[in-house]
């Protein structure tokens, strides 16, 4: 068992036997230093959303899923195709891939996980660190160096991240995909 | 049909637990018709505010309420049709497995903290998958129309009207505790929790130009006071004074008379939860002292408070309010706060009465949980 706080995005629980992954988890503390944890819950079998509220030291039973490493394809008609080293190609919908789909790109070249339960393709997970490259962003306001003033700028897929001002267009990007955030900037990964 | 409703109280430290859940739970008796338990783990805090309890009952009847003694281990009963459990406590999994096993599962709500902040309102009322087949709800209080909204019983707004325009029945009161209110004295309250900005504020209203009575009941902050003072003891039957501050310790009141001491004072200090909701009913100005927590997540609820209520206050009696709040609940020097809140009272005391009469047009907590019943059903 695990306690509610311990599960993230991506992690499957069962209630009552149905298999639910978190799409969303938000720790909030409420009063007297205890806290709850809100999330965006999708059963595995039905594809049905919910939301849900948990205290953040409720009991939860983790499932543990098969994984294997692929490579991103193609998307086809919202179907993202990832492919694994022995080119089994896998499908998954934009509502499987919802907390990644921010930085799949075309040309991607990042090792994935896709994520099985009972043997059918669920999710994929990214590497916690990728690098994207910036097509737009504004030039630098102030010149600032310190990498602590903070501009937007948009990745080819027109995901928005916000860099260090001295970030330029055309520069390779660390991003850390738990959070969407910044790291540095980067050397190209070709 | 006559619904049955079990409340579930752990009294964790002092008297918010049992005050808030005492409150709802004659509430529900009295206005809905309900068959209502309420189980307390500490009766002697119970007893402290309804002196007509007896704490060495296991099972009483005190206004409309079947109040249990929640003892360990626990001995099994029947699940109530709706059932709260109150700030998270935990039920007893015996209690659980009775939800499980009626025909139709209990209705179980967790009825949480009060919080003025944003993201009350995207959790009031969500599930909480339990297992089982059992459900949880998460139940909020709070200050918006998404919120499950304040406790306020049926009459509420009428008696305190009728009490503060009868000065006979505030003097009356007042001498009942002990307490004569001189011409010209400012009268304070003050319930809070030990606090190092105690001395300054007391500081503060000993030096300032408008005397004092300042309000305190027994066994709150008396270690500050004795040490304010200088002397070993505080106690009920001597007025403490400097300069313009006299300092009257008053006996700890039921709810009921110390909803007649927020009423009678010019200014209330309150502290945690129940206080600090009939503060807001009392339509005087009040200065809340949070519960404080680690990481001083606290300041950011209070501030989440202060943003909602000084709505329609000007900037500079909405910042002077602010500063003070914080001074006061973050332990700081409070002269220069004090003095500027002091020239700030006039208009700060109408905001309070605007304000509580706002939340009078708001969701009744008590009513909530009931429609929030019915439509579950």
């Amino acid at each position: 068992m695990k306690t509610a706080q311990e599960m993230k995005p991506n992690s499957v629980m069962l209630i009552d036997g149905q298999p639910w992954m978190v799409q969303k988890a938000e720790f909030t503390k409420s009063g007297r230093n205890s806290a709850i944890v809100k999330m965006k819950l999708k059963n595995l079998l039905s594809g049905s959303t919910t939301e849900t509220v948990f205290k953040s030291e409720d009991k939860v039973e983790p499932v543990i899923l098969e994984r294997v490493a692929v490579t991103y394809s193609y998307v086809a008609d919202s179907v993202y195709v990832f492919m694994d080293d022995e080119f089994n190609q896998y499908e998954l919908s934009e509502d499987d891939i919802e907390s990644v789909l921010p930085y799949i790109v075309d040309g991607m070249t990042d090792i994935c996980e896709a994520v099985f339960f009972e043997g059918k393709v669920i999710s994929v997970d990214l590497p916690t660190t990728i690098v994207r490259q910036i097509v737009y962003t504004e030039g630098s306001a102030r010149g600032d160096t310190s990498g602590k003033v903070m501009k937007p700028a948009k990745l080819s897929n027109g995901t928005e991240v916000k860099v260090a001002d001295f970030c330029e267009i055309d520069d390779w990007i660390e991003i850390d995909t738990r959070n969407g955030e910044y790291k540095s900037r980067a050397k190209a990964p070709f | 049909m006559r619904f049955t409703w079990d409340i579930f109280c752990t009294v964790i430290d002092n008297f918010g637990d049992i005050g808030v859940t005492w409150r709802l739970a004659r509430q529900l008796a009295a206005e809905h018709d309900l068959d209502v338990r309420l189980w307390v783990d500490d009766l002697g805090a119970f007893v402290r505010l309804c002196p007509s309890a007896d704490a060495s009952l296991a099972v009483q009847e005190v206004q409309g309420v079947v109040v249990h003694y929640w003892a360990a281990p626990w001995s099994p009963v029947a699940a109530a049709d709706v059932v709260i459990e109150a700030f998270a406590c935990e039920l007893p999994p015996a209690y659980i497995a009775a939800m499980q096993g009626r025909e139709r599962p209990s209705l179980w709500l967790n009825l949480e903290y009060l919080s003025a902040e944003a993201w009350v309102d995207d959790c009031h009322g969500l599930p909480s998958p339990q297992g089982k087949g059992l459900q949880k709800y998460f139940f909020f209080p709070g200050f918006s129309t998404r919120s499950g909204g304040l406790l306020r019983e049926a009459g509420l707004i009428a008696r305190r009207r009728a009490f503060q325009c009868d000065i006979a029945a505030q003097q009356a009161f007042l001498h009942d505790i002990g307490v004569a209110r001189a011409s010209g004295h400012r009268l304070i309250s003050l319930f809070c929790y030990e606090n190092s900005a105690l001395s300054s504020l007391l500081d503060a209203l000993a030096e300032s130009v408008q005397p004092s009575l300042l309000l305190v009941p027994e066994g709150c902050v008396s270690a500050g006071l004795k040490s304010y003072f200088g002397v070993e003891h505080v106690s009920l039957d001597h007025r403490y004074e400097r300069g313009a501050l006299t300092v009257q310790l008053i006996p700890f009141l039921s709810q009921q008379d110390y909803d007649y001491l927020l009423w009678s004072c010019d200014l209330n200090f309150v502290r945690g939860e129940d206080s600090f909701i009939r503060a807001q009913w009392a339509e005087r100005p009040f200065i809340w002292h949070i519960y404080p927590q680690q990481d001083k997540v606290h300041i950011d609820k209070l501030q989440a408070f202060l943003d909602r209520f000084s709505v329609g206050l000007d900037g500079a009696c909405s910042e002077v309010l602010s500063a003070l709040s914080l001074d006061w609940n973050e332990g700081r020097n409070m002269a220069q706060s004090w003095r500027r809140y002091d020239a700030a009272s006039p208009v700060l005391a109408g905001h309070a009465a605007d304000w509580s009469a706002r939340l009078a047009e708001g969701e009744n907590l008590a009513d909530s949980l009931v429609q929030f019943h019915q439509n579950w059903l």
